[in-house]
């Protein structure tokens, strides 16, 4: 009998990712690919790929009929969706059911309960999950929001309740600055949206983003997995993640992976999911929402707690119990960086292009999860994420020293990337030491090339004056449109260039 | 050859004078009027392996932007600087400025979609101006107007792709 075969419906690394994990389970698979993708390494590394459209994603990566399509002229009987994309479309999912196959992800009845902000809330709330302390209805004067604070602490957060993007809210640290902050906070609300209504929430100053990763199966069991810590975002998107928080002790570790698997079971949840959490300077922590599919960040758990979360997602699929009863014991410390085709020095500007020369680190304590091989073309049509890197190491410090030691190492020229401003984050003694906040990228620069020594700066001048010079020396032609036969004849690998 | 190299800093603009010659025992460098010997070779990525006389190495990629403008990467740190050869830089001190600069087209840095065009011919635009907004990657991105300047010409519509390099407006010549 042939192997079964699984249609990953995604691009990029975390379709690589996949069809590693269909390989280790014996699972034949299969890719799709845009016009864009013709020759990408996770159609390289399939069995099968069936063409889906044109680059723009939505004519291809979200076209749910070609997907089904695919599935069915390939034989494949499970669809995994990776992340992005369709991941977290409630109707997809249920499409791929109603197609006969088996979907590796949660219920649809599931992805819809999280995927409302207003009824996860409430689900979450009904669990006893804690969520951000908030008023639901506009504060009558100002002894009602005084005591709101005397309730939750201080500081609170005044809000126009007709507001948004950031008007009319006003940070209040104490009781006495309520009545003079209630009156302004009034009176901008008026001015602002014709409205005086103003309520407020507890204002969780320089929070950490911390995350639980669990993983249900249809046998009832759910298991929270450790969690991750992703302070560090740029654009509301996480550069740098890390396994274990360090700040989070066992004791705290196991109030959040409590609470997580409460949220997880008041949704029936199956396969793996992430819990996101606010976590206050003060060790409280609020739900902020749940993300229904595997994660970017999941290599980093994987490191430290010895699992493979994408082969647990297909084998629970497929209606197998997961591999353990109980989380394994953390060991040792794991940092991620996001690899973007970005570029730093120029306010992060995308960057697609050919990949010219690609070399990647080795050695101890790494793994790689790419996307890409030396010769590729990086669409402009897709996320400009384009590979991971993810160090290991016995505690956070030798962690974060591999890290360093693998960016250094890793050559990809051709395109720009997150690399440099990856180096020079890792010597802020601020993220050395963790004293970190989701805040914290919003005020640190990347200062770039304004860093460069002495000899740097004298390498970068011979560099360019000998590709200046043997620029104008072509231009002056004679047929020679190379170096001088000495320098041929005494460098033959730079001279036969072109 | 000699050439000048001019870097852009905090402090304002610092020139430096590049002198490059080659003979059969390889590549001296004179760099402000210190000569140094370097042993030089090609990498796979069309970069320069470089190695200086006390030791100093890197792997270096250096390339030819639009007018004169380099950018070198050296192992991962990131210059940028003008490098005009002699007479150039002589011709051009001469004429006051950069005649190149002073008319001049926007150029797309990156590649990408055309989303929208912010503005038309003969508009005035203060240095900084979003003129076209350009999407890659699921970013949308501002060209900003490099100075002040009255637009002449629009060399893109919506919708259309464009590659780095390409024109998307053009600027009146200054008086």
């Amino acid at each position: 009998m042939s192997a079964p075969r699984l249609l990953i419906a995604n691009r990029g690394e975390i379709a690589v990712r996949i069809a590693r994990a269909c390989r280790d389970l014996g699972i034949s698979p299969v890719a799709v690919y845009s016009e864009a993708d013709r020759s990408s390494l996770h159609v390289r590394l399939s069995d099968a790929a069936v063409a889906i459209g044109p680059a723009p994603a939505r004519e291809s990566y979200l076209v749910v009929e070609r997907l089904l399509d695919a599935a069915k002229r390939t034989g494949a009987t499970m669809v995994h969706p990776g992340f992005g994309f369709l991941a977290e479309n409630a109707a997809f999912a249920q499409a791929v059911i109603d197609a006969g196959l088996v979907w590796v992800g949660p219920d649809p009845k599931s992805i819809t309960a999280m995927g409302s902000k207003t009824e996860s809330r409430a689900r979450m709330q009904a669990a006893g999950v804690p969520i951000v302390p908030g008023m639901t209805e506009p504060a009558r004067g100002p002894d009602e929001i005084a005591a709101f604070g005397r309730a939750h602490g201080f500081p609170l957060l005044l809000k126009a309740a007709a507001g948004g993007g950031g008007k009319g809210m006003r940070v209040v640290r104490s009781e006495e600055e309520v009545p003079a902050a209630f009156e302004r906070a009034r009176s901008e609300a008026k001015s602002f949206f014709a409205d005086e209504a103003v309520y407020c929430e507890l204002y969780v100053e320089e929070p950490r983003h911390v995350e639980v990763q669990v993983l249900g199966d249809r046998h009832g069991r759910v298991v929270a997995v450790g969690e991750r810590e992703c302070s560090l975002q740029r654009r509301h998107q996480k550069v740098l993640e890390e396994c274990p928080s360090p700040v989070v002790g066992p004791e705290l570790r196991a109030r959040m992976e409590e609470v997580a698997v409460a949220a997880a079971r008041a949704v029936d949840y199956v396969s793996a999911g992430t819990i996101e959490f606010l976590l206050a300077r003060d060790g409280r922590f609020f739900f902020l929402e749940m993300n229904t599919r595997i994660q970017v960040e999941h290599p980093v758990t994987e490191m430290v707690y010895g699992v493979d979360l994408v082969s647990e997602m297909i084998r629970i699929a497929g209606g197998a119990p997961m591999s353990f009863e109980r989380r394994p014991d953390p060991r040792g410390h794991a940092v991620e960086c996001r690899i973007y085709a970005e570029d730093p020095a120029r306010a992060f500007a995308p960057s697609p292009g050919t990949i010219s020369r690609l070399r990647w680190p080795h050695g101890p304590g790494l793994r790689i999860d790419s996307g890409i091989e030396e010769g590729d073309r990086i669409p402009l049509d897709y996320d400009p994420m384009v590979a991971k890197l993810v160090a290991w190491g016995s505690d956070r410090d030798q962690a974060l020293r591999r890290m360093r030691r693998a960016l250094r190492e890793t050559r990809i020229e051709g395109i720009e990337t997150s690399i440099p401003f990856f180096l020079e984050l890792l010597q802020d003694p601020d993220v050395v030491s963790a004293n970190v906040s989701t805040q914290f990228l919003e005020r640190w620069t990347y200062s770039g090339g304004t860093g460069a020594s002495a000899v740097e700066e004298e390498l970068a001048l011979v560099a360019a004056v000998l590709g200046a010079s043997r620029a104008a020396r072509a231009a002056r032609g004679s047929g020679q449109p190379s170096w001088p036969s000495a320098w041929r004849t005494a460098r033959p690998t730079y001279g036969s260039r072109e | 050859m000699k050439y000048h190299a001019k870097f852009q800093g905090p402090g304002g603009e610092r020139t430096r004078q590049v002198e490059v010659r080659e003979d059969s025992s390889g590549v001296e460098v004179v760099l402000d009027g210190r000569a140094a010997r370097y042993d030089v070779s090609a990498t796979p990525e069309g970069g320069l392996s470089i190695i200086s006389s006390d030791g100093g190495h890197a792997e270096v990629v250096a390339r030819a932007g639009a007018d004169g403008d380099y950018r070198a990467h050296v192992g991962h740190t990131v210059l940028t600087f003008e490098l005009l050869d002699d007479l150039t830089a002589r011709a051009l001190s001469a004429a006051g400025r950069r005649a190149t600069r002073s008319a001049g087209d926007l150029k797309a840095a990156i590649p990408g979609r055309v989303l929208r065009i912010l503005v038309g011919p003969g508009d005035r635009v203060s240095a900084g101006q979003p003129l076209v907004v350009l999407e890659a990657m699921k970013m949308e991105n501002d060209v900003k107007a490099p100075r002040d300047a009255t637009l002449k010409s629009v060399e893109v519509a919506a919708g259309q792709a464009v590659g780095s390099g390409q024109v998307l407006v053009r600027f009146e010549p200054e008086g």
